[in-house]
């Protein structure tokens, strides 16, 4: 188990460095790095995996070593038991000012949380009782031990466990379906809220454990070092700690442990690397970015990867393998009898499904949506058409969720879910794909779909310590690919496939999703003829399980498959009707076909 | 008059911002990179004409151009080697590693040499309008080296805001950082574009620093903190928009000198950041942030 | 080796259209000449390589000068990268002349600056830029200055190709429709004066009345004396004002008359 393998790997390094080199100057680094360990892994999680770009830890690391600085110097607290203590006091604090900052996403997060070191800077260099601009000392060690020595061995125990801890919890979170939901939400945070994913919790939740994370790195500190500078919540310290964890690998955790042991064993290395320590990380940042944007980490992984393939691959004749071949590209949509999954429960024709009362929708002064009233019933395939700008994509957002109309009201089964959000319509079983394809880039085909048959939504992040289901997500995912011919490229990477199979991918994930509606923008684009019949027989397929609204340009495919077809022009709905009625219509003709006569008549 | 006087000082310092900030937007604009060293340069170029004119008793002129000089050369060489590696090379990167981090290294390695050869105390290349303070309608005061750093803020706003809206090699700059490959099938050599503008943003930000520097004392470390509010700045303009930048620099500066003066010398400051963080995270689309950034 | 093709003298570019082509000078001079004029573009043994994937492979084929010629195939199989390493975007291997001046392989600007025009799938515009000033880049190529870009014959010509968008130019160009867009890329495409104005996958994601709204204005292009290519996976419309195909399946090329 991955978990297990990383913490064991840190407990055995760990033990063994303490013990051997004890009071040493060796070890006195080592115990000071896994301290800041403590915290980058944290980070690894929080700012590398789910990249939110969050600044903040460092003031956390210092509420840590404060916090038990304090309680030791006011209330005698042992330094070991204050470590709880202020672990809770920061997970509270953390809670509170996160509620606020993660509203925020991208950019405004970082410049919000980078305003969080500078506003502690200030506060510390001026408050008293935490020593001023110096720092605060303090007596308590982790492990009150009899002798220097073995003062040494238990702080540097002691801390190996807490880091022991961190790693174990923090791999299992990244290795469970929570981290197949945190690496989607670090991608795309909107894609990600479509496909159920609750964000904005989980940003929330990613933010205290990244500060409760900082915070034990801190209380470690404050009870190895035994003193707590006010350069400990400074931007540089924060900048200090974005060097461990690129340097070692923003995304493994491991990767950010070694990176933090490295970096402060530079800081000691010599008097010459002290003195041209600046210029040293510098060159180290460049140099190894430029060899691997994911630090040591990436470089350890492509040469055992590349000693892994080297062993295993050597054809018998000799021939390399990798003659250029002219290749055929694989056709999007497979040739094998498919099979599309049913939704949960059987879908009644008579039933009303979706009901869009009245929407209408102004963009400043620009109205996108006027008046628009439709109904679904449970199943069947509805066509959605109109010129470019007339609001169909508008009307598919507002129906998804990710956009809330101006008027109106938008009824699922009866119940008005106007305001509810995208990851809360997806658990009420709709589910979408978009114009432009929004995959998880280097992660493999079956991955991405899983995403959409997560049941992890409603669990909180630390459940997952416990037990994972990505086995059964994934699972889920293998049976959609299955059924629609698509397994052999479930395990490919996605960037690795062209467009038309990518979309192919994406039309997988909404389908995975087992949806009682399926929305689908301009799932023909890009497709050639062949590619086009193959999709319209699929859809028809899907029509008659559930309910599939389909916004479409190519007029013969949506003709051909839908049972109904609505045309949006200019905001308004001005035609509700099944296809024969469709081809002939002198206002869709004049909407669709002849709006732009053509200068001169042109021949086929 | 306090309060005249507290603008005057906090457009002083909010010039300084904004020229800056400036910078880091327009680099970004062609890149999609920020220059989180562009402190750096500024701090290179005023330690090191001091250092020319005052230790090694150069002549003015010679110094600013000696040390100009340098700094092209260094930028051109950084950006021939480590920056192509990074954007063109076989392992093409994007996202928040190349947006940060390599400038950031390179942030590193800058305060590293300056640390050795200029040493860790705190200097200022020398003034170069000599003379006290002017005095403006009778109350007013402000610093002749404040003059020149507003007019040079003025003048480098101005100039790339005329580059960019009225020359075509100005739109075809833009078109580089909104759209690589479309600005490459138009004849575009994005690869020059993105260079030149990186010496050119470093050249300012030195010849910047050169003329500010009497104002603030520079040392090694003084390129982290300039470069910071560079960003804050550039970020409140929305990375893109250079114009927004020098407002939205001008802005936090006065507000600075504002809460240093009616609120507290002390907290003035922290005061400040938590009034910025409240901009964010109240109105973001007001304050200019794209909802999300890339990667 | 290098098969010259020129087109049947005579044949119409655009059948039913009025105007008809047996007058245009070009096919006159091709008619008459005795030695063949140089091709607008001769392509010999093109192969382009996406590491180990080979994406167009020996291509060898060539285009008279004032020919619509349209490259037709499944998709995915080398067109628009049989494009790209014509105009120079991609790395390539083989020998791409136009109008007889040999092109050197991996410069961009090269193509450009010699009379073939790209209008890439999709469009690649500028977003944050408005209308204008992308239309107004397509003249970088030739000129540096604004104020002669402003005045210039193929900047006015380019604006009138689309009248009905006369209003529309100052808007960002991330913010008009996907045929408004398409549009502004032939325009811009057209503002640089190209003798070759290659345009791949001109109706992608467009619906059926814009799409015949491009057309005519690519055989206007056409009539006017620019040669003209286009890429599109369904053969139907583009041969509507093609007279000359070449297909490519697989990354091969099979040069049909």
């Amino acid at each position: 188990m991955k978990a297990l393998r990383s913490t064991g790997l840190v407990v055995v390094a760990g033990v063994v460095v303490v013990l051997v080199f004890g009071q040493q100057y060796a070890g006195s680094v080592f115990v000071l790095a896994v301290c800041y360990a403590i915290v980058t892994a944290g980070m690894a999680v929080q700012l590398g995996f789910s990249q939110q770009i969050v600044f903040s830890q460092c003031v956390f690391m210092g509420a840590g070593a404060y916090g038990v600085a304090l309680l030791n110097t006011h209330f005698s607290m042992p330094s070991l038991l204050a470590t709880p203590v202020v672990m809770v006091g920061c997970g509270v604090a953390a809670l509170l000012l996160g509620s606020v900052v993660t509203r925020a996403s991208g950019l405004a997060l970082a410049v919000a949380t980078l305003m969080l070191p500078l506003i502690a800077t200030g506060y510390v260099s001026s408050a008293g009782y935490l020593g001023g601009s110096v720092g605060a000392p303090l007596t308590g060690n982790l492990w009150n031990g009899s002798s220097t020595e073995s003062v040494a061995i238990g702080n540097g125990l002691i801390t190996v466990a807490f880091l022991a801890v961190a790693v174990f919890v923090a791999v299992r979170i990244l290795s469970s379906d929570i981290g197949l939901e945190l690496y989607a939400l670090g991608a795309d945070e909107r894609t990600a809220a479509a496909m159920g994913i609750r964000t904005p919790r989980r940003k929330l939740e990613l933010f205290v454990l990244g500060s409760v994370f900082a915070a034990v790195g801190g209380a470690a500190y404050a009870g190895t070092q035994l003193f707590v500078p006010a350069t400990l919540v400074d931007p540089t310290a924060e900048l200090a700690l974005l060097i461990m964890l690129f340097v070692g690998g923003r995304r493994s955790v491991l990767g950010a442990v070694v990176g933090a042991v490295v970096i402060q064993y530079l800081y000691g290395a010599s008097s010459w690397v002290s003195v041209n320590i600046l210029i040293i990380e510098g060159i180290l940042l460049t140099v190894v970015l430029l060899v691997d944007p994911e630090g040591l980490a990436g470089i350890l992984a492509s040469l055992l990867r590349r000693l892994g393939a080297s062993t295993h691959a050597t054809p018998a004749t000799g021939v390399p393998a990798t003659t250029p071949v002219v290749v055929a590209i694989p056709r999007a949509i497979p040739s094998a009898p498919f099979d599309p999954p049913t939704p949960s429960t059987p879908a009644d024709p008579d039933h009303t499904l979706l009901t869009c009362a009245g929407l209408g929708k102004e963009y400043g002064g620009l109205t996108v949506l006027d008046d628009v009233t439709l109904a679904l019933p449970a199943r069947g395939l509805f066509g959605l058409c109109g010129p470019n700008g007339a609001g169909k994509s508008t009307l598919l957002n507002i129906i998804g969720g990710s956009v809330a109309p101006s008027r109106g009201r938008v009824l699922l089964d009866g119940a008005d879910v106007t305001r509810l959000p995208p990851q809360l319509r997806f658990g009420l079983g709709v589910s979408r794909t978009f114009q432009t394809v929004h995959l998880i880039r280097d992660r493999s085909v079956l991955d991405n779909v899983a995403v959409a048959c997560l049941t992890s939504h409603r669990s909180s992040i630390v459940s997952r310590i416990a037990r994972s289901a990505l086995a059964q997500a994934r699972a889920s995912a293998a049976d959609t690919l299955d059924r629609l011919g698509m397994a052999a490229m479930s395990g490919r990477d996605v960037s690795s496939l062209t467009l038309e199979s990518q979309r192919m991918v994406e039309l997988a994930r909404a389908i995975a999703a087992r949806p009682r509606l399926l929305l689908l923008d301009e799932p023909a684009s890009g497709l050639s003829e062949q590619q086009r019949h193959r999709l319209g027989e699929l859809l028809r397929e899907f029509g008659d399980m559930t309910c599939v609204l389909l916004v479409e340009h190519d007029l013969d495919l949506v003709a051909q498959v839908s049972q109904r077809i609505f045309v949006l022009a200019g905001g308004r709905l001005v035609f509700d009707a099944g296809p024969a009625e469709f081809r002939v219509s002198p206002l869709v003709n004049s909407l669709l076909i002849g709006e732009f006569a053509p200068r001169r008549p042109l021949g086929g | 008059m306090k309060l005249g006087n507290l603008i005057i000082a906090g457009l002083t310092t909010g010039s300084i911002y904004a020229v800056f900030a400036v910078c880091v937007s327009v680099w970004y604009r062609v890149s999609n990179i920020l220059n989180l060293a562009v402190g750096d340069f500024a701090m290179a170029g005023a330690l090191g004409v001091d250092n020319l004119y005052r230790v090694k008793s150069w002549p003015l002129p010679a110094a600013i151009a000696a040390t100009l000089a340098v700094v092209i050369v260094f930028a051109y060489l950084y950006d021939l080697v480590v920056l192509r590696l990074a954007q063109d090379g076989p392992r093409r990167q994007e996202g928040i590693v190349i947006t940060f981090f390599f400038t950031f290294a390179l942030s590193f390695f800058i305060d590293g040499v300056a640390k050795i050869l200029f040493g860790t105390d705190v200097h200022a290349a020398p003034a170069l309008w000599n003379g006290g303070s002017l005095t403006v309608a009778s109350s007013l005061h402000i610093e002749r080296a404040g003059v020149l750093v507003l007019a040079c803020a003025l003048i480098i706003g101005s100039a790339f805001w005329l580059y960019i809206r009225y020359t075509l090699g100005g739109k075809a700059m833009e078109a580089c950082g909104e759209n690589p490959l479309g600005a490459r099938i138009a004849g575009i050599d994005t690869r020059r574009y993105r260079r030149h503008i990186f010496v050119g943003t470093a050249v300012i930000a030195a010849v910047f620093g050169i003329v500010e520097s009497p104002i603030t004392g520079f040392t090694y470390l003084s390129g982290a903190t300039i470069s910071l509010t560079g960003f804050i700045a550039a970020a409140y303009g929305g990375f893109r928009k250079p114009g927004r930048a020098l407002l939205a620099g001008l802005a936090i500066g006065i507000l600075e000198a504002l809460l240093g003066g009616y609120v507290s010398a002390e907290y003035g400051d922290t005061v400040l950041y938590a009034i910025l963080a409240a901009l964010v995270l109240g109105w973001p689309r007001a304050m200019g942030f794209e909802s999300a950034v890339s990667g | 080796m290098n098969p010259v093709n020129p087109a049947a003298p005579g044949s119409p570019a655009a059948p039913g259209s009025p105007a008809g082509s047996a007058t245009r000078a070009g096919s006159a001079t091709r008619a008459g000449s005795a030695t063949p004029a140089a091709p607008a573009l001769a392509v010999r043994g093109l192969s382009v390589a996406y590491g180990d994937m080979v994406a167009v492979h020996d291509a060898t084929f060539s285009i008279a000068a004032g020919e619509a010629c349209a490259i037709t195939g499944p998709n995915g199989n080398g067109k628009s990268s049989l494009l790209m390493g014509i105009a120079g975007l991609i790395r390539r291997r083989g020998r791409v002349e136009i109008f007889g001046a040999v092109a050197p392989s991996g410069d961009v600007r090269w193509a450009a600056r010699h009379g073939l025009t790209l209008v890439p799938e999709r469009r690649q515009l500028y977003p944050g830029l408005s209308a204008l000033d992308n239309i107004m880049l397509g003249c970088y190529c030739w000129t540096s200055s604004l104020r002669r870009a402003r005045n210039s014959r193929p900047f006015g010509t380019a604006i009138d190709l689309f009248p009905e968008l006369k209003g529309q130019l100052r808007q960002q160009a991330g913010t008009l429709s996907g045929g408004q867009q398409q549009m502004v890329a032939i325009m811009r495409g057209l503002a640089s004066d190209p003798k070759i104005l290659a345009v791949d996958e001109p109706c992608l994601g467009l619906a059926e009345a814009v799409a015949r709204r491009v057309y005519a204005a690519l055989a206007e292009i056409h009539e006017a004396g620019t040669t003209l290519i286009v890429v599109e996976e369904a053969p139907k419309r583009a041969l509507t004002i093609c007279n000359r195909r070449v297909e490519v399946r697989n990354g091969v090329v099979l040069d049909t008359p």
